[in-house]
């Protein structure tokens, strides 16, 4: 059966887990990573997938606590098992089918193989095992690696990035077949935390990062702030907002937004919040202030009404001035007398790469391929370069 | 008397209140209607922003299921802004000094927005 990460954006990029391959999360310490592990059990336990979560810093009851806390009931499910490795530790008995004493490294080594025999997503958490039996135990870690690949299951480590022997480090980073660094933003976007690949030995594929946030319930969700969506006056900014939102508010008088619209969507893993501004001249002040911060804008536009163009691109240039990417919704597509796409790409002068979608905001028509358009720009162009992680060779 | 004549003087009226530094009746959606305010502040942008503060209270209030707020009073330093809906159509606005007296100001602002509302119905 397939294996996945259960991680938005990263299953598109990796596609699956392949049999005998070990995926390593590279987490910075000040980041709860740890669920990036769960989400990805989670996720292959509800796909059929037999999955062992290995716990040896805190309790089975206490993991199980944190599974729960993100709505993931794993002890409901026959194929999940826990690898309990605190209870001996502590001197406690351990009701768990697979235990191990960490002080007698050589019956966890047994016991950890027979795991990675039987199940096919066994989560470990390396830097953990490293803190509790030692570094020594380094090299019962590459018998792992080396078992699981000859075994073809597959292992999920998770290793927290203190700042062990450069040669751990290495060791792990050549040994995993998969890295995702999951850490913190801490340059330009204040908000929030980012996941990027680093390493994946079965794709070719280039460095890329993703801002997320973690959902209780719900988990690993890649995050985009704040959306704009601005135009002129009368294209449909407001009905645009309503139209892919789950939620959403106006503040309007008289048919026209004063102040602003705000949309919330939940939408292919995102979470995303749409920002709507009003759209005439008079409300210009707003404008800047609605625009701060956000990551990308949606210019709606009137399809039928060309000599709104120049505003349009006016409003444009106030809101995107920091080279934030855009999309522009051509509007009233399902007016007779409304421009193709392509007219009015050459009507605004706009660039080829823009994406211009063709929507009806009042009957819903390709609003979320607007959305689509937008989150690919988004997703292509977030790798802060910054916070690219330095891979030791 | 004229509409305009009408409305020009309940901001006169306001004015004489004292510590008024500036007035304006606003449409709902941000127009001015009439204003007594002196030519080096931008009266457009000025009952712009007003319609938008009120609009934005009232939703943020209503979001909350408190109803529709009476009013919205802003204070910096160098002075207030009050902001009070007049009828459906329009709402009235005033700027006055950092040492106005708000309840003399609030009774009179709430005796105009109801002269207003009777005149745009």
């Amino acid at each position: 059966m397939k294996v996945i990460t259960g991680i938005p954006v990263l299953d598109d990029v990796i596609e699956e887990i392949p049999e005998g391959k070990i995926l390593t999360y590279w987490i910075d310490p000040e980041v709860e990573g740890n669920v990036f592990a769960m989400q990805t059990l989670f996720t292959n336990l509800e796909r059929g997938c037999k999955c062992a979560y290995t716990t040896i810093a805190y309790s089975p009851e206490v993991a199980i606590g944190e599974f729960n806390e993100f709505g993931w009931d794993v002890e409901n499910y026959e194929n999940f098992s826990i690898v309990d490795l605190y209870s001996g530790y502590v001197g406690l008995p351990s009701n768990c089918q697979y235990n191990a004493s960490p002080t007698d490294i050589e019956e966890v080594n047994e016991v950890m193989k027979k795991v990675i025999e039987n199940f096919d997503v066994v989560v470990i958490p390396v830097s953990s095992v490293i803190d509790v039996c030692g570094e020594d135990s380094i090299e019962c870690i590459g018998e792992w690696y080396d078992f699981a690949r000859e075994k073809e299951s597959r292992l999920i480590c998770t290793f927290v990035s203190w700042p062990y022997p450069e040669e751990i480090e290495k060791f792990v980073k050549n040994n995993s077949n998969a890295v995702i660094r999951v850490g913190g933003v801490h340059h330009r976007v204040i908000l929030g935390y980012y996941y990027g690949v680093v390493k994946v030995d079965w794709k070719n594929i280039k460095s890329k990062a993703i801002l997320f946030k973690l959902v209780k319930p719900g988990g690993v969700r890649a995050y985009i702030p704040k959306i704009l969506v601005t135009g002129p006056y009368n294209a449909g900014k407001s009905t645009f907002v309503h139209a892919v939102s789950m939620r959403a508010i106006s503040v309007d008088r008289l048919g026209t937004t004063v102040a602003l619209d705000h949309g919330h969507l939940e939408y292919k893993g995102f979470s995303i919040d749409l920002f709507g501004t009003p759209g005439q001249e008079r409300f210009d002040p707003i404008l800047k202030m609605l625009g701060r911060e956000a990551l990308g804008v949606i210019l709606v536009v009137d399809s039928t009404k060309p000599e709104t163009f120049p505003r349009a691109k006016q409003m444009l240039e106030a809101v995107a001035h920091f080279g934030l990417p855009y999309v522009v919704a051509a509007n009233k597509q399902d007016l007779p007398d409304a421009l193709p796409p392509e007219e009015i790409r050459k009507k605004m002068f706009l660039p080829e790469d823009v994406p211009i979608i063709p929507v009806s905001a009042k009957e819903g028509d390709g609003v979320y391929k607007v959305i689509d358009a937008l989150l690919e720009l988004l997703t292509g162009s977030w790798w802060v370069k910054e916070n690219e992680p330095e891979v030791s060779t | 008397m004229s509409l305009r004549s009408q409305l020009e003087d309940i901001l006169k009226e306001m004015k004489s209140t004292g510590d008024v530094e500036a007035s304006a009746i606003v449409s709902r959606d941000g127009l001015l209607i009439a204003a007594d305010i002196s030519s080096s502040v931008n009266a457009d942008a000025f009952a712009a922003m007003s319609a938008t503060m009120l609009g934005a209270a009232e939703t943020a209030m209503s979001e909350l299921g408190k109803g529709t707020p009476d009013r919205v009073v802003v204070e910096s330093p160098s002075g207030k802004i009050v902001a009070m809906g007049a009828g459906e159509k329009a709402l009235l606005v005033v700027m006055t000094t950092p040492k106005a007296n708000l309840g003399l100001i609030l009774l009179q602002l709430g005796k105009a927005s109801k002269k207003i509302e009777e005149l745009l119905g």
